[in-house]
């Protein structure tokens, strides 16, 4: 079990960070549009609803980069490393060592660079403009990535039906929140359609497109009646897959 | 272990050198272009943002049919506007709006990562993105907003509004007393990123 797949409910941590900057260093923008250009380019964008051009687009970028890809590896840090680095800083490191691993970049190169921007600052990066790139960033941030598809079957549940959340085996990328699992709730809404993540969550669950679900779950049922707040309700959208019909024993089946 | 708690002292000189080395390497290799990241910066400046957000909040505060059809079907309500184009763009692709009122306030939250309306809202301040809140929201949303300086009294139900799959929340906050005699123009300049995820109250204007 990963504790970033669990983070709602756990205790003790202290106050909240209050900070409303979106970015606290100006290097993090740069962090950020480089992820974001690497969204706007990523193969996988073959797919998307919008007819992006990836394949003709000039870059040597030939992979698949998204949500999923800078989420699992958030998700497999060291639990103590999560909490110790600022947001944009994890961002770097998993960026980073994609590049690494992709074969993009080398090590040495990162940390050669590195050592000559730390001596000269202030020194321009290269100069090579990509229009082509640029506008199919405009358009990719204009015109976005849906997962929004044709329904494969009709949904299981219907709204005002009780649920149970499923506890899947763990896994490196989930969509559940943990402090859901085996915990009861409501169907609140049914979405339209179905939704595809971006990629097969393996024994997770989540594979191809599937009905969401808003749900509704009263405090209590998920923290007990102690350790919950009064007059508190909690919605989630679940994929189909997290969900299952409750205990037919106990006779509440609505 | 004791290491794992030690920063590098020279930490943000490193992040920014090493963020400069891959943006530099990453144009060396033609992997994007040195016109790239401008571009989604460029976007965030211009295109998306809370000022989309705020339009549309006082626009809800002075159209109640508008408000309704927003809590209905948000992204068709918001097409209805004069706001900038690509609203259902990146991260706001299935957005859904949730209101504030006398008896109920909303809390949104991400607790598996970070995910935000970003054509209303632009990008993710730090509170959000923070595990402390993350961890906390889902469980005592009332401790939390008084830490936010947002007391909630005990008849009002708190609905947490935790985003993992499509949908992108944002909260209609309430109308601020006082507030009567401003311009629609002058309503939405009342509203912050903070009141639209649900951890500030829009604040009533100076009095006349």
């Amino acid at each position: 079990m990963k504790l970033q797949h669990a983070l709602g409910g756990l205790e003790n941590l202290g106050p909240v960070n209050t900070d409303v900057r979106v970015f606290v260093e100006e290097w993090e923008k740069r962090i950020f549009g480089i992820h974001t250009v690497m969204m706007a380019e990523s193969t996988h964008l073959n797919g998307a609803l919008p007819a992006y051009p990836v394949d003709s687009l000039p870059t040597t970028f030939k992979t698949t980069w998204t949500w999923a890809s800078l989420r699992t590896g958030a998700e497999a840090m060291q639990p103590f490393d999560y909490f110790k680095y600022r947001y944009y800083e994890k961002w770097l490191m998993g960026i980073g060592q994609f590049f690494v691993d992709q074969g993009y970049i080398t090590a040495q190169e990162l940390s050669e660079k590195t050592g000559h921007f730390l001596a000269s600052p202030g020194e321009a990066l290269p100069v090579g403009p990509n229009p082509a790139l640029r506008a199919q960033v405009v358009d990719y941030l204009l015109r976005g990535d849906s997962g929004l598809r044709a329904r494969l079957a009709a949904p299981i549940f219907q709204v005002g039906q009780a649920v149970t959340v499923a506890d899947p085996p763990a896994a490196d990328h989930t969509r559940l929140p943990g402090y859901l699992r085996n915990k009861r709730g409501r169907i609140d809404a049914v979405y339209p359609g179905a939704f595809e993540y971006f990629v097969s969550t393996g024994p997770d669950g989540l594979e191809g497109p599937m009905p969401v679900y808003r749900v509704v779950f009263d405090a209590p049922e998920i923290w007990g009646a102690s350790m919950s707040e009064p007059r508190t309700t909690i919605y989630a959208d679940l994929f189909e897959v997290y969900l299952q019909p409750p205990d037919l024993s106990d006779g509440t089946l609505s | 272990m004791s290491e794992r708690f030690k920063y590098d002292p020279h930490r943000e000189s490193v992040n920014a050198a090493k963020v400069r080395a891959l943006e530099a390497l990453l144009i060396q290799k033609g992997v994007i272009g040195s016109d790239s990241v401008e571009a989604v910066l460029d976007h965030f400046e211009t295109v998306a943002g809370p000022f989309n957000g705020a339009k549309i909040v006082a626009r809800a505060w002075v159209d109640s049919a508008f408000k309704q059809r927003l809590l209905e079907d948000t992204p068709s309500a918001i097409a209805e506007l004069h706001v900038a184009q690509g609203m259902d763009g990146a991260e706001g692709e299935h957005m859904a709006a949730v209101a504030n009122g006398p008896g109920v306030h909303n809390l949104v939250i991400c607790t598996l990562c970070s995910c935000y309306p970003w054509p209303v809202l632009g990008l993710p301040p730090y509170w959000y993105k923070d595990p402390v809140f993350r961890a906390r929201g889902v469980r005592e949303p009332r401790a939390v907003l008084q830490e936010f300086g947002v007391p909630i009294a005990a008849g009002v139900e708190v609905k947490v509004w935790d985003s993992s799959a499509q949908i992108r929340w944002f909260v209609i906050p309430e109308r601020p007393p006082g507030s009567s005699h401003l311009t629609e123009a002058q309503l939405a300049a009342l509203v912050t990123p903070e009141a639209m995820m649900g951890v500030a109250l829009v604040a009533s204007p100076p009095p006349l």
